[in-house]
């Protein structure tokens, strides 16, 4: 079968379009925090979440019964609660008697469970007959063209084929079909984990994977018909096309049924959706794979599941199905009670013997007495439901003298009500949370805003949550002042680590840096040690497909040491082990860009170090006697600026067919030619910035946090970073505005660029004025241990060096002091009063301790993200909860700063907000569940178990608590220190923040420092708010959005 | 003839299929829990009973008869999703089994408590399972799931019941199996392991669809702790008598 171009360009287009939903899932090697509905941010929050809830079959919100022990807790205002149910209850018309406000408040404060239940046979008829002390119509008395179009909407509706065989047949092709595509991706997709990697797999993912599975034998012995299914097309796109037609599905249905399919393993589609997306991705340049070959081979896959031996008896194209629905509507209706798990479980062995029997006169007998009893369970139930809540009302009297009628009306609000009842929490619990905030704040105008005296020392800290508590601290226990900015200080680098081959991007995924920063060593050269040497020499053995078993046998009882070592004492055999390794020698980042002579001089030397290599290596040469003569005749020879090299050949008395072939060599092997000597001028080209940029970054960086003027003495640029053992989502907990990475380099970037004083004389020429005492000093902010480390302190200008106790004793006391506010939260079985050496100790042992699942809390608890100067929230502890990025409107008249902000930072921490948010409302779904059963995929994922979709979002060890939610789900609460035209313009301009604003997926207030006025957008439009406001009565403008 | 009659019943007591339908048509009948106690208790004794008036020596064919009996209906429990019919089965399969470990070597002098050792546990799942009837309709598995969190005291006498049943060490049906399996010839060797690994699938995937899973639906009320207690003394008592009695066999 071939298919034209342009039906093949079709299906690719249906394919992207309906993978749209599904968000990228990024390496875990570099952990990004996304918004699992990414892909829905094009609607309203209200609208995708219910959306989600069908695409993804996840919870949206909480549980009610959580949210009933917040209100319990009073962190939900139950006026606030009782304000959105008479806004409700106005919209509906009364029934007599019913006092319909007490009613929905005590279903949503004492009933746990929903109250309409998802009836199929009962009607309020049937629950009126129960409430009355009658019975329930018969079985007989049942509409078959009803229940066969209710069948047909159900099955036929929005299920994907296979799953409506499963449901009609109890089979189980959907689970299996997962599996075997999960086999695939990991056999082509692994990054280095697998020892035998799949054959042919520069080919591309289907190709590939295509000539496996014709060879498959057990495939051929499970009787899949695989080789008859791709022998139909050449192309992924016309194996798609085949399948779809085999289905019978019609092709104005394609893109849904594509959309369907590709949620099932939404971690693999996420994968490969950015795997594509990736430039310069190494795995996937090499291995190239995308979705139309997943879906060709899921549909393949598919096909022969349903084609196979044991299910020919069943029907399993859409018009056969179709067909069973309305010819056999009774036996089809009880197979989909039975092994779609509603069945009565009193009836469900009788409905299982008929069914195997397949007698139809005994099937309909069976039918009608289910029918019966199936409506008579389901109105007791809902008339239980009923009288339950009319006495939690005290309102019994009233529902018995309901009719039918009524009963139905009744059902059909309190309905209608449950569907928003997400909402409802939702605002009211943000409504409490932005009453707390916006009472703390503490505005302050220009006139109030008088220049205080110099600080002992400013700190710049990443806007991350948990910089909150350690700036508080440090702030309170000296001279300190700190500001909040992006962790990569805007400068967005690419680094290659000293000892590393490859590039890092230090910078928000969003950003592409174009300049590399080599780190290189300042120390001289250093013997291998030993210890590493043995320890990838072990790795080796480990990996390698028969040594493993001697290993064990020879070498076991080491790795016993190592782990009794690691569970026992972690920290004292931590430090021992460190002892073993050789210190990282001290280096110095390469950050000016090269003249053309420089890097000519670079590449020159290069290929001096490669030949003197080359020639001991292959001659066994002694390094005295390999001459400048030598090297530079070889060098010479293997450009081609002459045609031998006479000087080597006579020096090693060598024939000239011998020098002639180690030239070849030199040229071939060891890369010293022309061509290749010409790319590496261009790579060096990448290297650092030039003097124009340095000074632009260090300006923008200033500026945009507000500091432009009483530079104190020492200006700390504070990275972060986590350290744990054992745990693949080590990179989650790192910078996030460094891609997932430690933030020191950048840190140590900008510090080197502020230090300079051809820096510092321009800026000085654009307004900043850097005094000549001010030193800019990188600082690591270990998040795990809560330790402030300062780093390049042999840089530090004698003068200053006078001051560094002072600095780092106030350091260590804030990290002391932040590790007794933190550790604690950390396990209900810490006591909460513990003293700081006690915290800090634990602190470092969490972050040394392999068995340990929760070294930290990450950014568990965001709620709130302000910008502002930090005179807005000094007086408030906000509890690790807020992002504070610093901001001074003053130097930003034209707003640019601002939406440089709302761009980058506020757009990241929104997707950390929802990743967290939606984590907790459903940590197997939308989360990744418990790290416990977790094991890495190819290097770049997780799965639970051996084999699962790939495990997106957050375990539940970071959002949840013996259970139960620790991160409060919340959307991200926005405030905005500036005028508000100003704020509002800002927001206007960006439109990514503007739709995530109008769409609601992020509340925004706007504070005015001069006027005091608040404003916030809900509904449409901006409202004023009052100031305090009361937090124990919601007002209407909180509750909207 | 008279002794061709006596097997026949005996193969009715101590299952041999077809004979064991009857046992199961008669069981699944039954309408009260304590009487299908009392039926599994005393079922076996009466072909144990029988088994001893026998004078001539089993021939072979009934012991290869006993372990096909034993393997088809462990094979069949696979597949049985209801748990009334699933114990039915069960004491099919571990009673053809008695046919074994009474005709070779298995020590003969409590020949009443080896039977026991079977089905007391099979006994004690029978009143479980009236008591998962009353709170769900049925025990019926891969429906409600979710024992686990819904009524935990339930499901953990359950999941003791159901270990003690497929002969988990140290209860006495462990030790009755390990002493047939030492006296057999390896043939029936291979063939008990066989419905051991079965029984132990079994098992595993009766408990996976009821005890496992999230909570579904409305609170149900768990047994009384009592009741609990009562049921762990059992188990108890069965672990003691496995070792002192059972465990002795070998």
């Amino acid at each position: 079968m071939t298919i034209a171009l342009g039906t093949s360009l079709k299906i690719r287009s249906m394919i992207y379009i309906a993978a749209e939903p599904i968000p990228f899932f990024w390496p875990m090697r570099t952990f990004i925090h996304h918004n699992p509905l990414h892909g829905l941010e094009n609607m309203s929050f209200a609208d995708a979440v219910e959306k989600a809830d069908k695409l993804f079959h996840g919870r949206t919100f909480l549980p009610r019964k959580i949210y009933q022990q917040y209100l319990a807790a009073g962190k939900i205002n139950r006026s606030a609660v009782e304000v959105t149910i008479e806004n409700f209850v106005k919209t509906k018309d009364q029934i007599e008697g019913i006092d319909l406000t007490k009613w929905l408040m005590f279903l949503l404060t004492e009933m746990e469970l929903p109250f309409v239940l998802t009836n199929t046979v009962a009607d309020a008829d049937d629950v009126h007959a129960v409430m009355s002390g009658n019975s329930v119509r018969p079985g007989t008395e049942i509409d078959i063209n009803l229940l066969e179009e209710r069948l047909r909407e159900k099955l036929l509706g929005d299920r994907l084929v296979y799953e409506v065989v499963d449901t009609l047949f109890g089979t189980d092709i959907a689970n299996e079909l997962d599996e075997l595509v999960i086999k695939s991706c990991l056999d082509f997709f692994d990054e280095g984990q697998s020892v035998w990697e799949m054959p042919g797999r520069e080919q591309g993912f289907f190709t590939a994977w295509r000539d496996v599975a014709k060879r498959n034998l057990r495939f051929f012995l499970r009787g899949f018909h695989i080789s008859r299914i791709l022998e139909m097309a050449d192309t992924p796109e016309g194996i798609i096309a085949y399948v779809m037609q085999q289905l019978g599905i019609p092709e104005d249905q394609w893109m849904d049924y594509f959309t369907r399919e590709l949620s099932r393993l939404h971690g693999w589609v996420g994968f490969i959706r950015w795997r594509t997306s990736a430039k310069h991705y190494y795995w996937a340049e090499q291995y190239p794979g995308d979705l139309i070959d997943y879906m060709a081979i899921r549909l393949t896959l598919a096909l022969a599941l349903l084609n196979s031996r044991k299910m020919k008896r069943f029907a399993h194209t859409v018009d056969a199905i179709e067909e069973t629905i309305q010819s056999k509507t009774v036996e089809a209706y009880l197979r989909h009670e039975l092994y779609g798990k509603g069945i009565l479980p009193a009836m469900a062995h009788r409905v299982s013997g008929v069914l195997e029997a397949g007698n139809e006169k005994q099937l309909e007998s069976v039918f009608y007495q289910y029918i019966a009893a199936k409506r008579d369970d389901e109105a007791r139930h809902q008339a239980a439901r009923f009288e339950k809540l009319a006495k939690l009302s005290d309102n019994s009297d009233a529902l018995k003298q309901l009719g039918a009628h009524d009963i139905a009306r009744l059902q059909d609000i309190i309905l209608d009500f449950e569907q928003q009842e997400g909402m409802l929490w939702l605002r009211a619990m943000e409504s409490k949370a932005i009453g707390r905030l916006m009472n703390g704040l503490t505005p302050v105008s220009q006139d109030q805003d008088s220049q205080p005296k110099r600080p002992f020392a400013q700190a710049m800290f990443c806007i991350d949550t948990r910089s909150e508590r350690i700036r508080r601290h440090l702030e309170t226990i000296g001279d300190y002042q700190t500001f909040g900015i992006a962790g990569f200080f805007g400068v967005p680098v690419s680094f290659m680590e000293l000892g590393k081959g490859g590039e890092t991007h230090l910078c928000p995924v969003i950003l592409t840096p174009k300049n590399l920063v080599p780190e290189i060593t300042a120390a001289a050269p250093q013997e291998d040690a030993a210890i590493p040497v043995l320890e990838r020499a072990l790795h080796e053995l480990k990996e390698s497909v028969l040594t493993p078993f001697v290993t064990v046998e020879a070498i076991g009882l080491l790795f016993g040491f190592d782990m009794v070592g690691k569970t026992i004492a972690p920290q004292t055999y931590n430090r021992w082990r460190r002892h073993m390794h050789a210190e990282k020698p001290s280096t110095r980042l390469l950050l000016d860009k090269l003249s053309r002579e420089q890097a000519d001089s670079i590449v020159r030397a290069v290929q001096r170090a490669v030949i003197v290599k080359a020639v001991q290596h292959e001659f066994g040469l002694e390094p005295e006697k390999i001459t400048d003569d030598i090297v530079r005749d070889l060098r010479e020879a293997a450009l081609g600026h002459q045609p031998a090299a006479g000087i080597f050949a006579e020096s090693l008395n060598l024939a000239d067919e011998q020098a002639y072939a180690f030239v070849g060599r030199l040229q071939g092997v060891y890369r010293i030619n022309g061509d290749f000597a010409h790319r590496q001028i261009e790579q060096l080209g990448r290297i650092g910035f030039t003097l124009d940029e340095q000074v632009t970054y260090v300006g923008t960086a200033l500026r945009t946090i507000g500091l432009t003027q009483n530079f104190s003495r020492f200006v700390l640029l504070v990275g972060h970073g986590s350290t744990s053992e054992n745990n693949p989502y080590e990179s989650a907990l790192d910078c996030g505005a460094c891609g997932g990475n430690h933030g020191l380099v950048s840190g140590r970037v900008l510090a080197q660029m502020a230090n300079k004083p051809q820096v510092r004389r321009l800026l000085s020429e654009q307004g900043i004025d850097i005094p000549d005492d001010t030193w800019f000093l990188p600082a690591l902010h270990n998040t795990t241990t809560d330790e402030l480390r300062l780093h390049d302190l042999e840089l530090i200008p004698p003068s200053h060096l006078v001051y560094i106790d002072r600095l780092g004793n106030g350091l260590v006391a804030a990290s002391r002091l932040c590790a007794q506010e933190r550790v604690p939260s950390l396990s209900i079985d810490l006591d909460p009063e513990m003293d700081t050496d006690t915290a800090f100790s634990l602190a470092q042992r969490n972050s040394m301790d392999w068995s340990q699942v929760r070294p930290e809390w990450g950014l568990s608890r965001n709620a709130f993200f302000v910008i502002g100067r930090r005179s807005l929230t000094e007086q408030l502890s906000l509890d690790g909860r807020a992002f504070l990025h610093s901001y001074d409107y003053r130097v930003d008249p034209k707003r640019r700063l601002l939406e440089n902000i709302l761009t980058g930072p506020l757009v990241v921490g929104q997707w950390i907000n929802m990743e967290h948010y939606f984590s907790t409302v459903d940590n197997d779904r939308f989360g990744s569940g418990s790290k416990v059963y977790h094991n890495v995929a190819g290097r770049f994922g997780v799965m639970t178990g051996n084999l699962s979709d790939l495990r997106t979002g957050l375990p539940s060890q970071t959002v949840l608590k013996d259970g139960l939610p620790y991160h409060k789900p919340l959307r991200l609460i926005t405030v905005i220190e500036a005028p508000v035209e100003h704020a509002k313009q800002a927001i206007e301009g960006v439109v990514a923040v503007k739709r995530l604003v109008h769409n609601g997926w992020l509340r925004m207030i706007v504070i005015d420092p001069d006027t005091k006025n608040v404003s916030l957008y809900a509904r449409g439009r901006w409202r004023e708010v009052e100031l305090p406001i009361d937090e124990y009565s919601s007002s209407e403008e909180l509750l909207a959005s | 003839m008279m002794e061709a009659v006596k097997l026949i019943i005996i193969g009715i007591f101590l299952p041999l299929f077809p004979l064991s339908i009857i046992f199961n048509v008669v069981f699944e009948r039954l309408p009260y829990p304590a009487l299908r106690g009392v039926v599994l208790l005393a079922w076996p004794l009466v072909g144990i009973y029988i088994l001893h008036g026998v004078e001539e020596p089993l021939p072979d064919w009934v012991i290869i008869w006993a372990v096909s009996t034993a393997i088809l209906y462990a094979f069949r429990l696979l597949a049985v999703r209801q748990m009334g019919l699933w114990i039915g089965f069960l004491a099919t399969s571990a009673w053809s089994l008695l046919w074994i470990a009474l005709n070779g070597g298995v020590s003969n002098d409590f020949p009443y408590l080896l039977a026991l050792g079977f089905s007391i546990p099979l006994a004690l799942l029978a009143l479980l399972d009236r008591h998962i009837e009353l709170r769900f309709g049925a025990a019926y598995t891969d429906l409600y799931g979710g024992l686990a969190l819904t009524t935990p005291r339930l499901a953990g006498v359950l999941v003791f019941a159901v270990l003690a049943a497929t002969a988990t060490p140290v209860f006495p049906a462990f030790f009755l199996l390990l002493a047939t399996i030492v006296n057999a010839s390896p043939g029936v060797v291979v063939c008990l392991l066989l419905t051991w690994l079965l029984w132990a699938w079994a098992s595993a995937r009766l408990l996976q669809g009821l005890v496992v899973g999230p909570i579904v639906g409305e609170k149900i009320q768990d047994i009384g702790a009592g009741l609990s207690w009562l049921y762990a003394g059992m188990f108890l008592l069965l672990v003691v008598a496995g070792i002192y009695l059972t465990g002795g066999l070998l």
